[in-house]
Order: structure tokens, then C-alpha cells, then sequence
């Protein structure tokens, strides 16, 4: 098992003069589950759309499985999910969306049907399957698009803020496939209180589109001035528990917290 | 939405929509929605060349009859059908209404130095005619067969790659080219105070006209982008929805080409 992706001194410069992203070096292994976080505008969308082999970058180069610098041989082991769904969902029902990467990539139809029903059961989109993208809400078309990327059974997955718009109950569904996704995951977030429950390993991308952090979860995340300092705020039970609890026992998830309050109160 | 942009805009863009997703009658279960989609595109093209071959008004009128005639077999309501294919006869006919007057032949009117002529009255009718009932026998595919199963059937009839892209990518962008306009003038209105004039309206259609250019290009950008993630740089390949060729399927089959043979004959003779 060797890298999926190994970037090298990846700079982006769009054609305003924006630098998105500085001299970006990192590896993905296989089978890790890699949660980028940044302040908005830090560059973590670029740095996707990089990766993904959606945008050539300025300068710097991204190898695929130890294999190809060409991500279109690959695409069919890629899932990039991106960050808007109206940019990823273009088809006239939402059955044929999810159906578009199974049968541009070659699935059977007959497996694609299965992995249709196998993932509108899931999200909650049986109901939604023959009405147009267009007409459904934020969060369905969010859970539409997540769908979309896991149909083909991809080995990587790419996604930009795959809950952005889904409530709570979805929130936990999408959570539940992504980890339960075999293959390696990079999560783009924000969101710092979600990146312990689908993550091992965390980028901060910082304010200067270059890589401020890369280390495991617990060391990154209790790292309270690196993430200020980022433009990210804590996660909350860091913040809760910052300065009260050594950091290697600071509870980095709701339920943790809850678990060693209960435990602190028998 | 209010001012003269926005009512436009929500006008074209639920125009746009029901053109193009007429999912609830491609859903229903009707004579043209049975058939299988291959058979479908090549039996309306091969009626529509008919209605262009032919030259006569009576024989353009039987067309619209089949049309009509198709269209209650599939259960697509007439008043919709006319409603979609209507603009297009309309503007034709206002671009060749000047042959009334133009075409050499006996005078029926006189009117300010002008004579409209029988000739030049035959022309406009006839052209009107065909323009609109090859429209409505168009429509009436697109009303009853969905967009992805016309681009499957493209693609097994072997239709240029190039082309079947043209289409596909064509009709993808139309509805986030009218969605971006949709949502940039709400986010004008969202901010917009009072009643405006059609004055103000025309001024504001100046100022949304650069920034609605702009972006339109970076959506088509970022779905260009979408569609790449998910094998896209391919040529569209959706399933096949083709299946077991029918009875109906050869009676349509030879429906068309009774019209284009029969077409031909009346025109060119044997």
C-alpha cells in the first residue's frame, strides 16, 4: 500500500493575481482518512480541485497511485465531490445524476441500479429520484451530489463540505458512509468539531495557502494557538475543557465529553 | 419577482424549465412513451422531413392532424403542446410576413402603394404551417421521451460523438445559464426598495448584463469541472433505454415513412 496522491510543491495563481495556494507538498496514503481544514478563502477548494485534477496547477506536480501524473487515466479511482451542488448535479433527474459517473465510467447498469437504490435508501432520496436537481432544496441536492460521488465506487474520495447544507439526522448518514467508505478519504471542512469523527489525520491549511499543520487529530486540534492563529476556532470541547484537563485527556468529541463528565460525577 | 428584468427573466426561465423537463408526461404512459427511443427519434425526424418536404397547405394540415392524433395517444395535454411550439411559427411568420407583398401574384388587398398578393398570402401561410407542425411534432419527442434517453438513442444510432455532445452539453448549460440570471436578479430584488419603472428596470438590465456574462462563465467553468469528476471528458455515454422493438414501434417506423415517401411523391411526383 503505498500513496494515493503525493503532491510536490503545488502554487496556484489565478488569473487576478490571487495565490491560492504556496509551495503545498503532502502525500495521502491509502487508506488514511486525511480531514483538510482552513479558514474560509485559505485555499483548502483549490487545494481539492488540485488533487482532484480539476485545476492544473501553476507550478508543481500531483502523481496518482504511484502510477500517472495524469489524473483522466485515473478518474474512475477518483471521486471528487465538489463544493456547490449546482455545480456537480447537471442532469434532468436526480436518478440520472447519480447514474451519470457509474455509466461515464463503464458500471454496469445493472450495478448501478443497485448502488442507486443502495444510496437513495441511505440519504433519504427515494422519493426524489425522477425530480429535477433543480427543484430540490439546499440539503437534497447536497445529499443528491454525495451520492453522485459514491456511486462509482471510487477509491479515493474527494470531498469539499459534504455536509454543508444537510441537517443533523443526513449529517450522520453522510458521516456513516464516508467512514464506511473502504478506500482512503480527504475531507475539506471548515468545520473543526467534525473532523474527530471522520478523520485520523488533519492539514491546516493556513491563511497564506501553504500547509500551516499536517499531524494526527489529537495533536493538531488541541493545538488551540495554531488553529487561532489559522483563522479556525477549536473544537468546541477543547475549548470547554482548554486549560482545565491535560491535553493529551481534553475530550475531543461531544460524546467523550459527555463520557468523562459522567464519569468525573460517579 | 417585480421590475420588468425580473418578470422577464422568471418568464424566459419557466419557459425554459417546462420546455425541457416535461418529466411528468415522459413519465405517463401513453403511445410515444412506449416506444422505444431509438424508434422514437428517427420516426418524428423522419415526420418532420416530410412536413419540410412538402409543398402543399392540405398536406401540411394532414401532419398536424397525425401530430395532434399523437399527442392524445401519449396523453400530452394539446394546450400544452401548442403552448411550447407556438413562439417559434410566431417569429417565423414575422420574418416572412414582408413576402405577402413581395411575392408576384393576383392582389387581394391594396393598402398605402403596397398590394398583398395571393402568392405572397400562400407563401406566409404555408411557411407558417410547416415551421409550426415540425415544431410541435419536435416538441412532442421532447415532451414525451427523457433528454438522457434521446442522448442514449443518439449514441446507438451512432450520431457524431461531436454532435451528440453539442446536444448534451447544450442543454445542460441552458438551465444553469437561466438559473445564474434567476438568481442574480433576486439577489437585486432582495435589495431593491419601492416600486420600480420599466425605466429603472431597462437601467438595471444594463448593470446585471456584464456581471451575469462574468458569472456565466464561472458556473459553466465549475460545471465543467462536475461533469470532468465524474468521466465526463468522455463522450456522454448514459444506459441504454432501448429495448424489444414492438408492433407500435413498426407501425410508427411506418408512419414516417409512408409521410416521407408520400411527401416526396406529392412534391416531385413518381
Amino acid at each position: 500500500m503505498g500513496p494515493v496522491i503525493e503532491a510536490r510543491g503545488l502554487t496556484h495563481e489565478y488569473p487576478d493575481g490571487t495565490t491560492a495556494l504556496r509551495d503545498v507538498t503532502v502525500t495521502i496514503e491509502a487508506g488514511e482518512r486525511v480531514a483538510v481544514i482552513g479558514a474560509n478563502g485559505s485555499g483548502k477548494s483549490t487545494l481539492q480541485l488540485v488533487l482532484g485534477g480539476l485545476v492544473e496547477p501553476t507550478a508543481g506536480t500531483v502523481e496518482y497511485f504511484g502510477e500517472t501524473a495524469d489524473a483522466e487515466a485515473v478518474r474512475d479511482r477518483l471521486g471528487v465531490l465538489l463544493q456547490d451542488p449546482d455545480d456537480y448535479l447537471f442532469n434532468t433527474t436526480v436518478r440520472e445524476d447519480i447514474e451519470y459517473g457509474p455509466a461515464q465510467l463503464g458500471m454496469s447498469r445493472q450495478a448501478a441500479t443497485q448502488r442507486v437504490a443502495h444510496l437513495a435508501a441511505e440519504l433519504g432520496l427515494e422519493s426524489l429520484l425522477d425530480r429535477p436537481p433543480f427543484r430540490l432544496s439546499g440539503g437534497e441536492k447536497q445529499r443528491a451530489a454525495v451520492a453522485s460521488v459514491l456511486a462509482f465506487e471510487p477509491e479515493v474520495l474527494l470531498l469539499d463540505e459534504p455536509f454543508g447544507a444537510v441537517d443533523a439526522g443526513y449529517r450522520e448518514r453522510i458521516l456513516k458512509l464516508v467512514t464506511g467508505h473502504e478506500g482512503t478519504a480527504v475531507l475539506f471542512t471548515p468545520s473543526v468539531d467534525a473532523v474527530p469523527e471522520i478523520a485520523d489525520r488533519v492539514l491546516v491549511v493556513g491563511k497564506e495557502g501553504s500547509i500551516a499543520a499536517d499531524g494526527p487529530v489529537r495533536d493538531v486540534l488541541t493545538d488551540t494557538s495554531l488553529l487561532r492563529d489559522n483563522g479556525l476556532r477549536p473544537p468546541t470541547t477543547v475549548q470547554l475543557f482548554e486549560g482545565i484537563l491535560d491535553v493529551d485527556d481534553v475530550p475531543l468529541t461531544v460524546s467523550d465529553a459527555r463520557a468523562h463528565l459522567l464519569d468525573q460525577t460517579q | 419577482m417585480t421590475g420588468v428584468v425580473g418578470r422577464s427573466v422568471e418568464s424566459i426561465t419557466g419557459a425554459l424549465r417546462s420546455v425541457f423537463t416535461a418529466e411528468q408526461v415522459a413519465s405517463s404512459d401513453g403511445f410515444l412513451q412506449r416506444r422505444d427511443p431509438r424508434v422514437s427519434l428517427c420516426s418524428v425526424a423522419g415526420l418532420a422531413l416530410a412536413v419540410m418536404i412538402t409543398r402543399t397547405v392540405a398536406v401540411t394540415l394532414c401532419f398536424g392532424v397525425v401530430t395532434v392524433l399523437l399527442a392524445r395517444l401519449s396523453a400530452v395535454p394539446l394546450r400544452q403542446l401548442l403552448a411550447r411550439s407556438a413562439v417559434v411559427p410566431l417569429v417565423s411568420a414575422g420574418i416572412v410576413v414582408p413576402q405577402a407583398v413581395l411575392l408576384p401574384g393576383d392582389a387581394l388587398v391594396r393598402a398605402f402603394g403596397f398590394a398583398v398578393t395571393d402568392a405572397g398570402v400562400a407563401y406566409v401561410v404555408l411557411f407558417t404551417l410547416r415551421v409550426g407542425v415540425g415544431v410541435a411534432l419536435l416538441s412532442l419527442t421532447v415532451m414525451t421521451t427523457p433528454f438522457s434517453s434521446v442522448v442514449a438513442a443518439m449514441r446507438e444510432l451512432r450520431v457524431p460523438v461531436a454532435l451528440v455532445w453539442v446536444v448534451a452539453v447544450t442543454y445542460r448549460y441552458l438551465f444553469l445559464f437561466f438559473d445564474e440570471l434567476q438568481r442574480l436578479v433576486l439577489a437585486r430584488n432582495s435589495r431593491t426598495t419601492g416600486r420600480s419603472t420599466l425605466r429603472d428596470g431597462w437601467r438595471d438590465a444594463k448593470r446585471l448584463v456584464g456581471t451575469f456574462l462574468l458569472r456565466t462563465l464561472d458556473r459553466g467553468e465549475r460545471v465543467g469541472r462536475g461533469m470532468r469528476a465524474r468521466g465526463g471528458s468522455r463522450p456522454p455515454s448514459p444506459y441504454s433505454r432501448s429495448r424489444a422493438v414492438d408492433k407500435g414501434d413498426y407501425a410508427l417506423v411506418a408512419l414516417a415513412v409512408v409521410a416521407v415517401a408520400g411527401s416526396g411523391v406529392i412534391r416531385w411526383g413518381l
